[in-house]
């Protein structure tokens, strides 16, 4: 596993895209960044509905700020997850609401692949983190 | 060959265009297929030129409606050798004709009763069931076939003298299986249980003989025939449909109206509730007729090619796990270890490649399989080998970029 990486590099990696065929690759790279959930983590209650593949998200708060642990069977979704989840980790609540998140992930290239049904998906992965 | 799939594709505007720049390989006909001109101008001409109520008013238009509606009743039953246009009852699809028999045969239904289906079916042949079940204290029993469609041993112990309604599938939508049908059927006529058909993946590719098969209840929808969404039939034997109780009532349905009782029409209007779907059954019956048109085993025979290659060069490949056969199918559904069904989609998708990805409707059969889900590629008569062999290069490219860890 590597290092979960900066918001910065996610955007470097992503950007750089020039085709659909390379965001894929990069999100495969992205998602070996995810540090995986145990089984007995992967509860009904974490999982988030309204996805296609199964997502689970666990919310963690230190000293007023939010971590985010989350995973998926599906592994362009766990790279979504690296993705969404370094623009909000170590955030205050307040920070991360006042976030435009789907703004921030059109600019990632993200928007171009994730077919409809997907970014539904997507948008409850990002409501949860908001919540 | 008598016909060709690249002239067929002509009557198909829809497949003459690209999908993100790459040409539109349109592989989920198990799921709809497309509409061929024929049956276009058809609905068109309805609207154009003769649209009214039927059955009702007692004009010009109205006249000419009825009869190209009636005339549609008649070329379906005639597409399935129905003995009398009155066995012809249209539907929604496919799940309304299952529900109408799951409700109408309610009355009949005891506590302890069984009911049948087979472990291949799709949610629409195994919810109403269920429902019905439990509305009954009837029990739902499951004969176990296998991923190849055969018996396992000892089916004859899940027939009996308590099994009132057996219902199965021709062919399997996950899968792609024919199941061995009339030995069934004709086991649980032993038992005077009632029978019913799934044809929704048989009517597109196999010619249907409803008296052949000898089932009570057959049933369809037309979006999976090259016909129009929201149109199907229920097809059943006279003395089955005369013990359906209506499931809906209202207009159309009726003979005469009273506050204190209504006295119901004959079939098939008894069981046709409300202003029908006049435009989806002309549309139907002309995807019926474009059908008959064509050189149908050549068609089978070509689908079956599409999907004999797919298997063929995948099996080769190694690493790819196959649920449907061989041979003598239409569709290819695979799942590959460690990479999500969803991953392949999304990358297929990317390139073109329209094809289906999940469970099917059939969680349980997915389960026996021990799979959550698997990647389908269904073949209609327009498809070509180009778009075959285009749905194995990209899978395989999907293959290589996702399975790196
Ligand atoms: C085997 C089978 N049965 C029933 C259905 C339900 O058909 P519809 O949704 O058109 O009612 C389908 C459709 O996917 C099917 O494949």
């Amino acid at each position: 596993m590597t290092d979960f990486p900066t918001p910065h590099t996610v955007k470097q990696q992503l950007q750089a895209c020039r085709s659909k065929e390379e965001t894929f690759k990069a999100l495969v790279t992205l998602s070996k960044a995810l540090p995986r959930l145990s089984g007995e983590e992967k509860t009904e209650d974490n999982k988030i509905k309204g996805c296609e593949s199964a997502v689970w998200l666990i919310v963690e708060e230190d000293a007023g700020r939010r971590y985010f642990r989350a995973d998926s069977d599906a592994k362009l979704m766990r790279g979504v997850l690296v993705a969404v989840i370094s623009l909000v980790t170590g955030k205050t609540q307040q920070a991360i609401q006042e976030k435009d998140l789907k703004a921030e992930l059109a600019e990632l290239n993200l928007s171009s692949y994730l077919t409809s049904s997907r970014s539904n998906g997507v948008l409850a992965i990002l409501q949860a983190l908001q919540a | 060959m008598a016909f060709d799939s690249y002239t067929l594709r002509n009557q198909f505007p829809i497949l003459q265009q690209t999908a993100y720049g790459y040409p539109l390989a349109y592989l989920d006909n198990a799921a709809t297929t497309q509409k061929p001109l024929f049956v276009l101008d058809a609905i068109q001409d309805y609207y154009r030129s003769f649209n009214a109520n039927v059955h009702r008013g007692a004009h010009f238009l109205s006249d000419r409606a009825t009869n190209h509606f009636e005339q549609a009743r008649e070329r379906l039953a005639h597409f399935i050798n129905a003995p009398k246009n009155s066995h012809v009852i249209w539907s929604k699809g496919a799940t309304e004709a299952i529900n109408m028999v799951a409700y109408g045969l309610e009355h009949l239904l005891q506590k302890d009763d069984e009911i049948l289906i087979t472990s291949l079916e799709h949610h629409a042949n195994l919810v109403p069931w269920q429902q019905l079940a439990f509305r009954t204290g009837a029990r739902l029993r499951v004969l176990p076939l296998t991923s190849n469609g055969e018996w396992e041993n000892e089916y004859q112990k899940y027939f009996t003298d308590r099994t009132r309604i057996f219902a199965a599938t021709q062919v399997s939508n996950a899968i792609g299986v024919s199941t061995p049908l009339k030995t069934m059927i004709a086991e649980a006529q032993k038992y005077h249980a009632f029978t019913l058909v799934d044809g929704a993946q048989a009517v597109a590719h196999y010619p249907v003989d409803v008296q052949d098969i000898d089932c009570d209840f057959y049933v369809f929808s037309g979006h999976k025939m090259y016909g129009p969404t929201g149109i199907g039939v229920l097809y059943g034997k006279s003395q089955a449909l005369e013990v359906l109780i209506p499931y809906q009532t209202g207009g159309e349905m009726v003979r005469h109206v009273a506050y204190q009782a209504t006295e119901f029409n004959l079939l098939p209007y008894r069981l046709e509730a409300g202003t029908p779907h006049i435009e989806g059954a002309i549309g139907l019956a002309a995807a019926c007729e474009f059908l008959t048109q064509q050189d149908r085993p050549a068609l089978l025979a070509w689908e079956q090619k599409l999907a004999n290659h797919v298997y063929t060069r995948l099996i080769k490949e190694g690493g790819i796990e196959l649920y449907s056969p061989e041979k003598n199918t239409t569709l290819v559904s695979l799942s590959v270890p460690n990479i999500h069904t969803i991953d392949l989609n999304a990358y297929l998708d990317s390139k073109g490649v329209a094809v289906r990805a999940g469970s099917h409707c059939a969680h349980p059969l997915m389960a026996q399989l021990g799979v959550s889900g698997t990647l389908r590629a269904s073949f209609a008569c327009y498809n070509t080998l180009e778009e075959a062999d285009q749905f194995c290069d990209v899978l395989l490219e999907a293959i290589e970029i996702l399975g790196d860890d």
